[in-house]
């Protein structure tokens, strides 16, 4: 999966969003007063991001665009001819994490993957997170996703479903997604998820010059009249994409899209949120949890800032922000624009079989950006 | 010693080099994010200044005649050379005496910013994010001397150039770094920032790479840890207020004003 939209969509709460969260708070007062305190903690120069946790690789899917392919067991298989020996992340391990994230007074968790649904231990991997404690999302292809395995999220605790989406022409989106047929499980899911009462988010990548296209202008004016946000994200020349530099875009792009944003239910990572301005929101407000325990600033960097088994999630947050590519604050997407950090990253990922880069290696104390 | 013995304080893009700092800031400096020189036109900034801010009295090409001068007193000092190949922005602030710093920003000039962007630019948009009252609340940063551009307003019309040179500066680094500097420069705030905005309203707007963010660096806003500025969005404009967290970033900017 490559979604890494935050719980956020434009910046005036409607009466739809008042509702929702009013309905949070009565069903879950504790995690609704978490994120009512976001703003608050922002103010104090801390910062609350998303955790996505990829806990496991495995898809029934294989993107065009996909940016944990390198992370598969299949591609390691395939192209490196090896096996992934490093430990991987056990339910014990979730709930620490849910532990110390709490402690940090983060709110929101992302489970990502691979496609979580084909996970078997999805709902016990719920419960570790603990929805009384945090707001759960999960990412999906929707290919699984009917009415009774929507009602089935909802019971177990999920509040909200990250939905891909990549065209609004079916067979445009089922070659990008090398999936015959999932255009129409997409849409089937968008009303499973609706009808379940869970909360809805499409996302799309955006590859060079499609924010200029009608197919484009179609799928915003699509989520707004479903009332449904369009989280865009940026192609990246990282994971199977890596093999398509022409997808990445340009400023144009990003200037297009920030216009469609003042008429759509659409928008970015970088998009300001509910009075949040967090730019670039790689560590103020996501970062990804690998399958081995490691922590990457966004799901496109696969340089990591430390291994939770070695380093606290407090210290890994701290390293991340006193980095200067990621923090404090920049408005652009330093992975799908920067070219001088692309180049970097792809130089240092090249040929690696295990990612992410372990700390010390891609991301360090002493970076500097003008080396 | 001969003044012209010492070295140059700007680099050869108009970059205020860091020197002797206890604050962070970015050593070097990969030019990513940047403003496009703007061309001066110094009627048009003339009119905008007069439409949006208020009549000044002094005439167009007093205004152009001042900030010549006070450019060619910057590129004859070979300390202060550099200053003058970068991005240097005239503007005119009328007459003015305000009892409340906060409340003249909200009130007057961050309005007049935003007509005269609109006037510039009627299909895009400026936003004041802020949701802070800043009335009663902001103050001048001690050291900033920025106070003499107020006092200077309490005496007439003042002319001046606006440097956006203090790139990759954490505030409380600009702010020491002017202290520095010969006494011309002062740090730049919100007035001076303001109407360099009102003069040039697409100092900000570049299709082919990103601007930096202006803070209002000599602003003491209501906390220490936060601070005030304009940013593009986009083809758009904004102002807003933030934590800095006191740390350099190379997307943040702050100005020097000198005044002619």
């Amino acid at each position: 999966m490559t979604t890494m939209a935050q719980d956020t969509q434009p910046n005036k709460l409607t009466p739809a969003e008042l509702a929702k969260r009013e309905g949070l708070r009565a069903r879950k007062h504790y995690v609704a007063d978490k994120l009512a305190a976001i703003t608050e903690m922002e103010e104090r120069g801390e910062i609350s991001p998303i955790i996505r946790l990829e806990k496991s690789y495995l898809c029934n899917f294989q993107c065009t665009h996909c940016s944990a392919e390198y992370y598969m067991d299949r591609h390691q298989k395939k192209v490196f001819k090896i096996k992934d020996a490093r430990r991987k992340i056990d339910l014990d391990d979730i709930r620490e994490l849910s532990r110390q994230a709490d402690e940090l007074g983060l709110a929101r968790f992302v489970i990502t993957g691979g496609e979580p649904l084909v996970m078997k231990d999805f709902d016990a991997v719920v419960e570790a997170i603990d929805p009384d404690k945090h707001y759960v999302i999960t990412d999906t292809n929707g290919w699984f996703l009917d009415d009774a395995k929507a009602r089935h999220l909802k019971s177990i605790g999920v509040e909200k479903v990250q939905l891909s989406l990549d065209s609004m022409i079916e067979a445009d989106h089922d070659a990008f997604r090398n999936k015959p047929g999932s255009y129409k499980k997409v849409m089937r899911a968008i009303d499973a998820s609706l009808n379940a009462g869970l909360n809805l988010l499409l996302s799309t990548v955006l590859i060079k010059g499609r924010a200029k296209s009608p197919e484009f202008l179609d799928m915003c004016r699509f989520a707004t009249e479903r009332n449904v946000g369009l989280y865009v994200s940026y192609a990246k020349p990282t994971g199977s994409c890596t093999e398509h530099p022409e997808f990445v875009i340009e400023k144009e792009d990003a200037d297009i899209l920030r216009e469609l944003e003042k008429d759509y239910n659409v928008f970015t990572h970088m998009t300001p949120t509910y009075g949040s301005f967090k730019g670039c929101i790689t560590v103020k407000g996501i970062i990804t949890v690998t399958s081995t325990f490691e922590v990457t600033p966004c799901p496109y960097i696969d340089f990591s800032l430390g291994n939770l088994r070695e380093t606290s999630l407090k210290e890994v947050l701290a390293r991340g922000m006193r980095n200067p590519w990621l923090g404090p604050y920049r408005p652009d997407c330093i992975i799908g624009e920067d070219p001088k950090f692309i180049k970097l990253h792809t130089e240092k990922t090249r040929g690696v079989t295990h990612l992410p880069v372990p700390w010390g290696q891609g991301f360090s104390d002493t970076d500097t950006l003008t080396d | 010693m001969n003044l012209n013995e010492l070295p140059p304080l700007f680099d050869e893009h108009g970059r205020c080099m860091p020197a002797n700092l206890n604050a962070p800031a970015l050593a070097q400096s990969r030019r990513y994010f940047g403003i496009t020189t703007p061309q001066i036109d110094y009627a048009a900034i003339h009119a905008r200044s007069t439409e949006h801010l208020g009549g000044s009295g002094i005439l167009v090409d007093e205004f152009a005649r001042r900030c010549e001068n006070l450019m060619h007193a910057l590129r004859a000092d070979s300390r202060t050379h550099g200053i003058s190949k970068g991005v240097a922005v005239p503007f005119l602030l009328p007459r003015a005496e305000h009892a409340d710093y906060g409340e003249a920003l909200s009130q007057r000039y961050i309005p007049a910013v935003a007509h005269a962007f609109a006037q510039a630019f009627p299909q895009y948009s400026f936003t004041d994010h802020n949701k802070n009252v800043m009335a009663g609340q902001l103050g001048i940063a001690p050291g900033s001397r920025h106070e003499r551009l107020l006092q200077a307003m309490q005496q007439g019309p003042v002319v001046g150039c606006y440097f956006p040179c203090l790139s990759e500066y954490s505030l409380p680094a600009a702010l020491e770094r002017v202290q520095a500097l010969p006494e011309q420069f002062l740090l730049a705030g919100g007035y001076d920032t303001s109407a360099a905005l009102v003069g040039t309203p697409g100092l900000l707007q570049r299709t082919d790479g990103y601007p930096p963010l202006l803070w209002l660096a000599a602003v003491q806003a209501e906390k220490p840890l936060v601070g005030y500025y304009y940013e593009a969005y986009g083809y758009n404009l904004t102002f807003n207020r933030r934590p800095h967290f006191g740390q350099a970033a190379e997307y943040w900017n702050s100005g020097l004003t000198v005044l002619g």
